[in-house]
């Protein structure tokens, strides 16, 4: 109907998140002396290792036009776990395999729940984080306290302490993976394509033939497995489990995926994104600590980014239709 | 009843961005009586209850209510004015009860709680006079369909409307509920409400109407009394009901105008091969569907047609494997018993969508992705997909298509509908399938990608495909199809075949009903 209509094609927010960061980068050199110093980037890297680790399957999810808020608790959940088993003779890579298998169950629960019964992932994924922290919490009662802490193998910090060539951080290591792993799926697979088709219109995908409801519980088992490791990397890494050190995780991967420019509503999304968007959190949340902003003020300044960052998606995507 | 003139439509024009719905119509509402509005989807009826109800802005011409000019910002001013609609998605909350649903939207309160409101009792009385079943305290979702309707009837008198808009009011009614329905409408009548009544049911006109108008294309074709249109010159003569001869014949002549002129000339017949039998179907039946029955041979085209609601999509959607039904499907002789769309797709079934934007495109993504969706197997590569063979695929149907596109990069969104449903068709080609349905295959499409998709579509034929094509154009299926299923309520009425002198006014009186 609309013949001649010409309209720009999509313009990547790629370079304009670089920007973002090369920009922050320059302040926080001029404000800070301590901010070039390879000790505070590693520190940055780490600390956004596992939101990117997280994030990369979760934004998988988000780009299907569906959401999971459970990651943070299967996080703690799978700590736990793997803590509980490890004080108590299971032996360690075994132990993580069992909670790598449970952390899948989780996330095909959700799946279940959301793509089968066709319940609102908000909701769905939010009693699944209240199911596996209340978890949590038991098995530390189980254990005798509050979290689980003495009593660990002396092997139990191995994992998440280990180092490549003696100087990278498994963490790292592996977010390099990761981020790899999610170009890979999203540019030439077919789960990865689906997921874009699936986002951008559900009807026309089942139409096609698509088997959306598989789709969507691989997913979420994917992002659940990737919480769940995460969980007993950083259990690992700090020799301390605790039932509470998944919270607000979810809200941190939302921001993270949305600063990176998936569409809340489905349809587009990268991991570069979620890379960018990382970094930038990072960068916030450090030069906020460097300059000295109270904790409570800087959970301020990320509510303001995000509601910044859905509202510069909306008004993208409002000149776009 | 007065004949004195409620609404008066001189030149109204509506114009859309690239459509002009509406082109400069003219006709007359009398006060008091049961005015039926037919006419094909996209003939503009829909427009003109718009405007008038204040959904949508004229472009040009003049709307007079009760003699004075009448351009309704929004759908309020116009109430206030007196003009309701009765939609067809009831707007009654089935949680509440009767009295909470009239009152929703109007209550007073003192300190925080709700007060009976002071209306209630003269709505009540409404209610009474059009429906004495009905009680305060029921929970709406224990009422039937009729009785919601009588509802919402009833806050439209209460605030005073003297013209009710019904828009296609029986299309969820059982027979006993439409009976129900229509003594409502009767008693509206006698209460000096003007009534404009919207059906596909052409019928159901000489039940209750009193004149009916015509639209075809964004025009007025014609506006008529319905004893005049039931054959009767002088209303004096006729009787209070029609015979069945009668309403078929006045149905065939509303059809007529409801089409129009249709010039069969482009019929070319397909290389059929009438001795393989592809698909047979055999007294199909569910909710919409009564016993129907067609066989599909190879290399043919089979057109169904029918008017809008006759069962031409719903026969789609069961092959298809989207709505269930009772009956027996058989694909190259063996019975197939799909439930799902996939399975479909695996029995050879592939299918094009009525709803291109809602079914079938992916805007965000482009062209080249949305070509190999339905069989991705076509751009694998050892499991991966092939930017190579994406590319091999997208260039050669979109040549063979002639898309108009900047490239194949060029996100589905951003093109025009008919370029829209080419990518959409090439989808569908691309799986490959022995059995091809298009459901309305060049609706919303230019004149020019109209002709290249049938062209498409002939040579699908030639090379010994099979081909379905659902459309609610009479041209498009006379042009095409080499035999024609003919629908009307459900059931198939004939399936007769193409030829290029095709008796057309016999085509109208069967899915007349006749």
């Amino acid at each position: 109907m609309i013949g001649k209509l010409k309209l720009p094609r999509f313009q990547s927010r790629i370079p304009i998140l670089a920007g973002i960061i090369i920009l922050m980068m320059i302040v926080l050199t001029f404000i800070s002396p301590n901010f070039l110093k390879i000790q505070n980037f590693s520190n940055i890297l780490l600390k956004i290792g596992i939101y990117i680790l997280i994030a990369s399957a979760a934004n998988l999810i988000m780009i299907t036009g569906n959401l999971d808020l459970s990651v943070g608790a299967v996080l703690a959940f799978s700590g736990i776990l793997h803590a509980y088993m490890c004080k108590h003779g299971v032996p360690i890579p075994l132990s993580i395999i069992i909670t790598c298998v449970v952390a899948v169950g989780w996330g095909v629960f959700n799946g279940f729940v959301v793509g089968k019964l066709r319940i609102v992932p908000v909701v769905a994924t939010l009693g699944t984080m209240y199911i596996a922290e209340g978890f949590a919490f038991l098995i530390a009662r189980w254990d005798g306290g509050t979290n689980i802490m003495l009593g660990l193998p002396g092997a139990y910090t191995r994992l998440g302490r280990s180092m490549l060539f003696g100087k990278i951080p498994i963490i790292i290591v592996l977010v390099v993976i990761v981020a790899v792993v999610f170009l890979f799926i999203e540019k030439k697979t077919k789960l990865g394509r689906f997921s874009y088709a699936i986002g951008d219109n559900r009807s026309a995908a089942k139409l096609s033939g698509i088997n959306v409801t598989r789709v969507i519980i691989i997913l979420y088992a994917l992002s659940a497995l990737l919480a769940g490791f995460s969980g007993i990397l950083q259990s690992s890494r700090v020799g301390l489990a605790a039932p509470n050190v998944g919270r607000m995780m979810e809200t941190y991967v939302l921001i993270v995926c949305v600063l990176g420019g998936t569409k809340m509503s489905g349809g587009r999304g990268t991991i570069i994104g979620v890379l960018l968007g990382a970094a930038i959190i990072g960068l916030l949340e450090n030069g906020l600590n460097l300059v000295g902003v109270d904790y409570f003020y800087q959970e301020v300044a990320r509510g303001l980014v995000l509601i910044i960052a859905v509202l510069a998606q909306q008004q993208s995507g409002s000149t776009r239709s | 009843m007065s004949n004195d003139v409620i609404i008066e439509v001189r030149g109204l024009t509506k114009e859309f961005p690239g459509v002009r719905a509406l082109k400069g119509v003219d006709f007359d509402i009398k006060r008091g009586t049961v005015h039926c509005v037919v006419g094909e989807n996209g003939a503009g009826k829909s427009t003109f209850i718009k405007i008038l109800t204040g959904a949508y802005r004229r472009t040009q011409g003049s709307l007079k209510f009760n003699g004075k000019e009448f351009d309704p910002k929004n759908i309020r001013e116009a109430m206030d004015e007196g003009i309701s609609v009765l939609y067809q998605e009831l707007n009654v909350v089935d949680d509440l009860t009767t009295e909470e649903n009239l009152t929703l939207g109007k209550e007073t309160s003192k300190f925080g709680f709700i007060r009976k409101s002071e209306g209630l009792d003269k709505t009540m009385e409404i209610i009474r006079s059009l429906d004495d079943s009905i009680e305060l305290d029921m929970p709406v979702d224990q009422l039937s369909v009729a009785q919601k309707q009588v509802i919402e009837i009833a806050k439209a008198l209460s605030a005073d409307c003297s013209v009710l808009v019904m828009d296609e009011p029986t299309a969820s009614l059982s027979e006993d509920e439409v009976r129900r329905l229509f003594l409502t409408v009767k008693k509206l009548k006698e209460q000096g409400i003007t009534i404009i009544f919207i059906s596909h049911k052409l019928s159901e006109i000489f039940e209750i109407g009193d004149y009916v108008t015509v639209f075809r294309d964004g025009n007025m074709i014609g506006t008529k009394s319905v004893p005049e249109i039931a054959g009767y010159q002088d209303i004096g003569s006729c009787p209070d009901t029609f015979d069945d001869e009668t309403v078929a014949e006045a149905c065939t002549e509303l059809v007529r105008m409801m089409i129009g002129k249709v010039i069969v000339q482009g019929y070319i017949p397909s290389k059929s091969d009438y001795s393989t039998r592809l698909l047979e179907v055999r007294s199909v039946s569910n909710k919409r569907l009564s016993n129907v029955e067609f066989d599909l041979f190879k290399g043919e085209i089979l057109g169904f047609y029918g008017l809008v609601g006759a069962g031409k999509t719903e026969v789609a959607r069961v092959l298809y494997g989207i709505d269930g039904y009772q009956g027996e499907i058989l694909i190259n002789g063996e019975k197939a018993d799909f439930k799902s769309v996939r399975e479909a797709l695996d029995a050879g079934l592939a299918m094009v969508p009525e709803e291109r934007r809602v079914d079938g495109i992916f805007g965000q993504m482009p062209i080249r992705a949305n070509i190999p969706l339905m069989r991705m197997e076509s751009v694998l590569k050892s499991g991966l997909i092939s930017r190579i063979k994406e590319n091999k695929i997208a260039d050669k149907f979109m040549k063979m298509m002639s898309v108009a596109a900047k490239d194949r990069e060029q996100e589905v969104a951003f093109l025009s509908g008919g370029n829209q449903q080419k990518v959409v068709i090439a989808k569908c080609l691309n799986r490959d399938a022995d059995i091809i349905m298009l459901d309305e295959p060049t609706r919303g499409v230019d004149v020019g990608a109209k002709e290249e998709i049938h062209g498409i579509i002939r040579d699908l034929a030639n090379e010994g495909k099979s081909i379905i094509v659902f459309s609610s154009e009479l041209p498009e299926i006379t042009n095409l199809c080499d035999r024609i299923v003919l629908m009307h309520d459900g059931k198939v009425g004939e399936i007769m075949k193409n030829q290029k002198d095709v008796d057309v006014d016999h085509i109208m009186s069967v899915v007349a009903g006749g």
